[in-house]
């Protein structure tokens, strides 16, 4: 059998060469050909080295440890290791994968360099990892994203700046675009330029506090003054502090039943 | 029972029976003023004896029984009663005029007034009375709700403050433990950047607010440990106006924009970048901008924020509304976060 070979990828160089100098301790035969700060790099070495196991980092810039071993797929075993995340660790501890977790602790990495001893004795394939890397990375995403949006980035003039959706008293739709009117520290109304279209901020606003009054309008709940009934099964959004006034069309009249 | 017969009800039994009296004494037939205000005066007592008795006794009443008709019967008893004992007195100091035909017509007309006015005059004290506690309980509300409001703002202050991630403590101790495995000299300095870190992060109890000087000490041990972890690709430097040393800051207000901008701008990006913050005063305001050439908001997504969130209400809640905190986009690429607020020296 030829020597083993081995990738570790992390963004932390105290952690790669850590990583390294305890694997040595515990597998004096692996050899570690490449080191890698990311995971566009851990991609390029793996393709250049061919290593038989990769140890790969989690979170790291660019492409994550996830996207580098959807890359790698069975050419190689892999080995994650992640930093203390309850959600990540939670994800592991669900799947089949093999992981670390940081601090690594030498006991735990003994298990682990066992386990990849015995696979690469018996010749075993990687583990078919395609499916629980897919599940990984919906998992991964749905614990980082926030459900709601807090900040929006909105074109104000020549400057791009965040808007907190608190500060949002509505949102006009303008095709592809998506109008903001606000308010600055001063209290002052101010608008600007959200460069997605209403449809898809909505689904991400708190639904709480958006209410949709109108297929181009989306009104802050806490901006409402009061609202008044039109003819026709209408009624119109009084703000306060404003002059403007909304249109609530029949369809979204609901929103207003119950206040 | 020293409310059912304080002086204030006493006083105005006593005028207002004397009142009466004086009033009485004005028809020719009349007997002599002293008499007339004598029976008033016993009468209002008898009354207003009746009225604090049954405003107390019986501590409890039947649900079909409200006080108030208690007291208005009892007030409607103690008016004859009165009556009878005022003329039974007259009747012991001289038992002649006491049956003179213009004193007791006094006393009927006595009796009428008292059961005309009595109920009603009950009545007012009665409302007014209801009305004083009524508002003494407001007040008292409001007092204990401001208390409880007061307490709910410290406990969320605190709970905005504490956030320290197990994901950066794990880390930097992972990278600690690989200094000293590795027999580093570096491991004793990154240790005391944490301790500062942990001190200053870690909720702290009474502390309400720090110098500037301070949290840029804290923001200096943070930066420290990252750089340490990303050597190749943190770049940082700190810059304090003296006269903003000794300003007030509350806490982890400088920190949260650096670890915001270490989190979105430099952790994601592959090249790294560099971050300035500057600390100054003007025209009475501190201004703190924090500037990194990180990604930027575009591609850190919509992780972005919540520790920007939570400043913003902790500035909120600092300064009731009297603080600023901008976000803008940077060419070539980055973020600048600027805040400022009034400056205040440190009063700790």
């Amino acid at each position: 059998m030829s020597t083993p070979t081995a990738l570790i990828a992390d963004d932390e160089p105290l952690l790669r060469d850590a990583l390294e100098r305890m694997l040595a301790q515990v597998w004096c035969e692996l050899k570690v050909v490449a080191q890698a700060r990311n995971g566009r790099e851990a991609i390029d070495l793996f393709e250049a080295h061919r290593p038989d196991i990769c140890f790969l980092d989690v979170q790291m810039p660019g492409k994550t440890g996830v996207e580098a071993a959807q890359h790698i797929g069975r050419r190689a075993h892999l080995v994650f290791v992640t930093a203390y995340d309850q959600y990540a660790v939670q994800a592991f501890a669900q799947g089949v994968l093999d992981y670390l977790v940081k601090p690594v602790e030498p006991a735990r990495l003994a298990e682990t360099v066992a386990r990849l001893q015995e696979r690469l004795r018996a010749a075993q394939p990687a583990l078919n990892t395609e499916a629980l890397l897919e599940q990984l990375v919906t998992s991964l995403e749905r614990t980082q994203a926030p459900t709601t949006l807090r900040w929006v980035r909105a074109s104000v003039g020549q400057t791009v700046r965040l808007i907190a959706v608190d500060d949002i008293d509505y949102l006009r739709s303008e095709e592809k675009y998506t109008q903001v009117v606000w308010r600055d520290d001063g209290g002052e109304p101010r608008e600007a330029v959200i460069r997605t279209p209403l449809k898809q901020l909505i689904a991400q606003l708190d639904s709480t506090q958006f209410a949709q009054v109108h297929r181009s309008f989306v009104v802050n709940l806490r901006a409402v003054s009061h609202v008044t009934r039109g003819p026709n099964e209408t009624a119109h959004v009084h703000l306060k502090g404003h002059d403007e006034v909304l249109p609530v069309s029949r369809s979204y009249l609901h929103v207003f039943r119950q206040m | 029972m020293a409310l059912a017969f304080g002086w204030r009800r006493l006083l105005l039994a006593l005028g207002l029976s004397a009142l009466f009296g004086a009033v009485n004494r004005l028809p020719s037939t009349a007997p002599p003023s002293h008499v007339t205000i004598g029976h008033a005066i016993a009468v209002g007592l008898m009354a207003v004896l009746a009225f604090g008795l049954f405003e107390q006794r019986p501590l409890r009443l039947p649900s079909w029984l409200p006080r108030w008709v208690l007291q208005v019967i009892g007030v409607v008893i103690a008016i004859p009663a009165g009556m009878l004992l005022a003329h039974s007195v007259s009747m012991a100091i001289d038992i002649d005029s006491a049956h003179q035909q213009a004193q007791m017509t006094g006393l009927i007309v006595l009796l009428v007034e008292g059961l005309l006015f009595g109920p009603w005059i009950a009545l007012g004290a009665m409302l007014r009375q209801r009305d004083i506690f009524a508002r003494d309980q407001a007040l008292t509300f409001e007092l204990e709700r401001s208390e409880l409001e007061r307490k709910a703002l410290d406990a969320r202050m605190r709970l905005l403050q504490a956030q320290v991630k197990p994901h950066f403590l794990f880390n930097t101790l992972a990278n600690v433990q690989a200094l000293v495995d590795a027999g580093s000299p570096q491991a004793s300095k990154v240790l005391a950047n944490l301790i500062a870190y942990l001190r200053a992060a870690v909720p702290r109890m009474h502390a309400r607010a720090a110098t500037m000087e301070q949290e840029m000490e804290l923001v200096r041990a943070y930066l420290e440990l990252m750089q340490m972890r990303m050597p190749d690709r943190l770049q940082f430097a700190l810059r304090i106006e003296p006269a903003a040393a000794k300003l007030q800051c509350p806490p982890m207000t400088l920190l949260t924009l650096v670890e915001n901008a270490v989190q979105h701008g430099i952790d994601p990006s592959e090249e790294g970048g560099s971050i300035d913050v500057d600390v100054g005063v003007r025209d009475g305001r501190c201004f703190v901008r924090v500037m990194d050439t990180g990604v930027g908001m575009k591609a850190s997504g919509s992780g972005l924020g919540t520790g920007l969130s939570t400043l913003r209400e902790r500035m909120q809640l600092a300064f009731g509304g009297d603080a600023q905190l901008h976000l803008t986009e940077i060419e070539p690429r980055g973020v600048c976060a600027e805040l400022n607020f009034p400056a205040q020296p440190c009063s700790v």
